[in-house]
């Protein structure tokens, strides 16, 4: 059971931290919390749905088609919600976000219904179902497997972008400083909308995987697994992607344990109380770095 | 500049002042309303749209004969989200708008409760279609009834079902965190104890759990032949799936929340095999039923369930009362009320509804079964 209960805390753990990872480098360039995350990630399984069923296009070009509107979705949020008050309080942009994260829910009830929809079993690879290994006594389906590698290489693409790529050292520089990377020479703009870009893009990719696992796709599937993320992100420390990606996995990993050995009533509850927990004691999260006007409050 | 302004905001209020007055000048008077409380957002929404249909199609009926007395019969339809808070907002626009008569509603014991006490103070008699949760009758103060079995019926049902036509031994049960699933829950455990039947676990969950994998995981160490879902058809499909892909092969039953074909389509080939008690099925109940069945086939393309089959009745029994006793909400509680003893019933395509003091009655519970991905009559209880 012990094995069991880690996989299964493994894949959510992935998931969420693909979706949280998403708030963390959007938090780090323009210190905003999107609330509207949550629905690219449920945009993404729809955009994925619809070319899966409407297009019958194979299942891998529909992914990655999805992710490239999915990041288009983060890119036009950028430029029509939060670009025109950049320099208008936090306030403002957060109750867009909010704002924003309504107003797509009820489109993409508009567009697809309010109902849950099925992601057809049938355009799925066919070895999806097969069990692919078996580990510690537990089946591993080679669904399951392809999450946990797509989630991987996600991560690691992501790690390479940001460490070994010239763009991913501005993004850097703009989360340090925007000031100072605009003197430097950075177009503080254009990295901004490539972080909403790549942001949405793994939002989506969060949303098919889910999409394809649970076999069940509605307009409000962003808001709960938004929370979670947000919470994820909030764990490993705001703003930093390791942190993000490892506040993800011990939060899956948390309520997989908390609902198999302690109660599965209770495990949204488990989850939340360990994030409280931690917060508690590390007040920036785990990787996260205190500014200094909360330091001072402190 | 500021006379004109005045005039501006003048004309203004003037016309949103007509706006307000333009329905009850274009209001057709000789309409009777009933309201019709059910989801039809959100992810019960399946539920609602069945009723809706099911309504609908009495409806057409006696419009198209003539209306009740000359007066045609119009729905006024509320959302409520299959829960507490919104069915509250429902009620209360329900009992505050004089021209509804009666309400066919809620569909899910926990919406029911919470507007039952805005009805019973408004005096606005509830017929349920669907609320099948046992302590409902007995807050309805004669306000409130139904043409549905209640869940401790339909537990002891289902736990001699599984014992004696399934062949279980080992139950595991999954049940929501509300009171249709709860009340379902309990009564099924109580039951089964009593037949000897083994429960190797419960698992709770609630309305926005998508990954049951951890509960499976516990479940599955007990051994269980058996898995029973007291819950609704989403989060249903979602266990079915999710316990195949883990390796479990227990039987999966459930009881009325299941029967939907949203059940099917979000389940896949998980479903198939799944055995569900709900009250009514086209094939054992006779031509009126078939008539109905294809009717509802010819609107909605899919088969009829039990729901859409009571909302029809429900309309059915409105629509005699009404015409008996005229619009008036007290006298339609009466004229409900009055259908208490098997001689005085109401014959529907569901069989024979009469109400006890507590506005509940008794309807005999058939089994479905998944064949194929399709919901067929299976081997019923003798």
């Amino acid at each position: 059971m012990f094995i069991e209960l880690l996989l299964n805390g493994l894949t959510i753990g992935g998931i969420y931290a693909l979706i949280a990872v998403g708030y963390t480098m959007v938090y780090g360039v323009i210190q905003l919390i999107n609330f509207a995350h949550g629905e690219i990630y449920m945009l993404g399984a729809f955009f994925a749905l619809t070319f899966l069923t409407a297009l019958h296009l194979p299942f891998y070009a529909a992914f990655g088609l999805a992710m490239l509107l999915g990041a288009l979705c983060g890119v036009l949020l950028d430029i029509i919600a939060y670009r025109p008050l950049r320099n208008s309080p936090r306030l403002a942009a957060l109750i867009t976000a909010i704002g924003m994260s309504i107003f797509l829910q009820n489109l993409a009830m508009i567009i697809w219904g309010s109902r849950p929809l099925p992601f057809p079993q049938n355009d799925l690879p066919a070895y999806f179902k097969q069990p692919a290994l078996t580990v510690g006594g537990a089946p591993v389906s080679w669904l399951q497997l392809f999450i946990f590698i797509i989630t991987i290489l996600l991560m690691i693409g992501l790690y390479l972008i940001i460490h070994k790529t010239n763009t991913g050292k501005a993004m850097r520089a703009v989360a340090q400083n925007k000031t100072m990377a605009a003197l430097v020479g950075v177009n503080v703009n254009r990295i901004i909308t490539v972080t909403f870009a790549l942001a949405g893009s793994l939002g989506a990719a969060a949303g098919i995987l889910v999409g394809a696992y649970y076999n069940s796709v509605y307009p409000t599937m962003g808001y709960v697994a938004g929370v979670k993320a947000f919470a994820a992100a909030v764990l490993g420390g705001i703003g930093s992607v390791p942190g993000a990606m490892l506040g993800g996995v011990i939060l899956g990993v948390a309520e997989a344990f908390g609902a198999g050995y302690i109660s599965s009533l209770y495990r949204d509850g488990i989850s939340y109380a360990v994030l409280i927990a931690v917060i508690v004691l590390i007040p920036a999260g785990l990787f996260g770095k205190l500014s200094r006007e909360t330091k001072k409050s402190l | 500049m500021t006379g004109k302004r005045i005039l501006a905001v003048f004309c203004v209020v003037l016309l949103s002042l007509f706006s307000l007055c333009g329905p009850a000048w274009s209001a057709d008077e000789a309409t009777i309303k009933i309201g019709v409380a059910a989801p039809f957002t959100g992810d019960a929404a399946a539920y609602g749209d069945n009723v809706k249909a099911g309504a609908s199609l009495k409806v057409e009926e006696i419009n198209n004969a003539g209306g009740i007395n000359g007066r045609k019969v119009e729905l006024v339809y509320g959302d409520d989200l299959c829960a507490p808070k919104e069915a509250g907002a429902v009620g209360s626009k329900f009992a505050n708008d004089k021209e509804v008569m009666a309400v066919i509603g809620h569909i899910c014991s926990s919406a029911t409760l919470a507007a039952l006490p805005i009805y019973i103070r408004k005096g606005l008699p509830t017929i349920s279609a669907t609320s099948t949760n046992a302590t409902i009758g007995k807050v309805g103060k004669g306000w409130f009834f139904r043409n549905c079995y209640t869940d401790d019926f339909q537990s002891e049902f289902l736990a001699t079902y599984a014992q004696k036509v399934l062949g279980l031994k080992k139950i595991g049960v999954f049940y929501e965190q509300n009171d249709y699933a709860i009340g379902l829950k309990d009564a099924f455990i109580k039951a089964a104890e009593k037949l000897g039947l083994e429960i190797v676990g419960t698992e709770a969950y609630t309305r926005t759990t998508t990954d049951f994998g951890p509960q499976l995981t516990k479940l599955k160490a007990g051994g269980p032949d058996g898995i029973f879902i007291a819950g609704y058809y989403q989060q249903g499909a979602l266990i079915a799936r999710q316990a195949r892909q883990a390796g479990i092969d227990a039987t999966l039953f459930g009881g009325d929340g299941l029967d939907n074909a949203d059940y099917i389509n979000l389940a896949g080939d998980a479903a198939n095999g799944t055995y569900l008690s709900v009250p009514f099925i086209a094939e054992a109940s006779g031509p009126e039923g078939k008539n109905f069945a294809d009717r509802f086939k010819q609107m909605t393309q899919r088969d009829p369930d039990w729901m859409s089959a009571n909302a029809y009745d429900c309309m059915g029994i409105l629509a005699e009362v009404i015409a008996k006793v005229g619009p008036d909400r007290k006298k339609i509680r009466e004229g409900l009320a009055a259908y208490n003893s098997p001689e005085k019933a109401f014959n529907g395509i569901t069989g024979p509804t009469y109400f006890d003091k507590y506005g509940d009655c008794q309807k005999p519970a058939f089994v479905k079964v998944v064949e194929n991905g399709k919901f067929v009559p299976a081997k019923q209880l003798r």
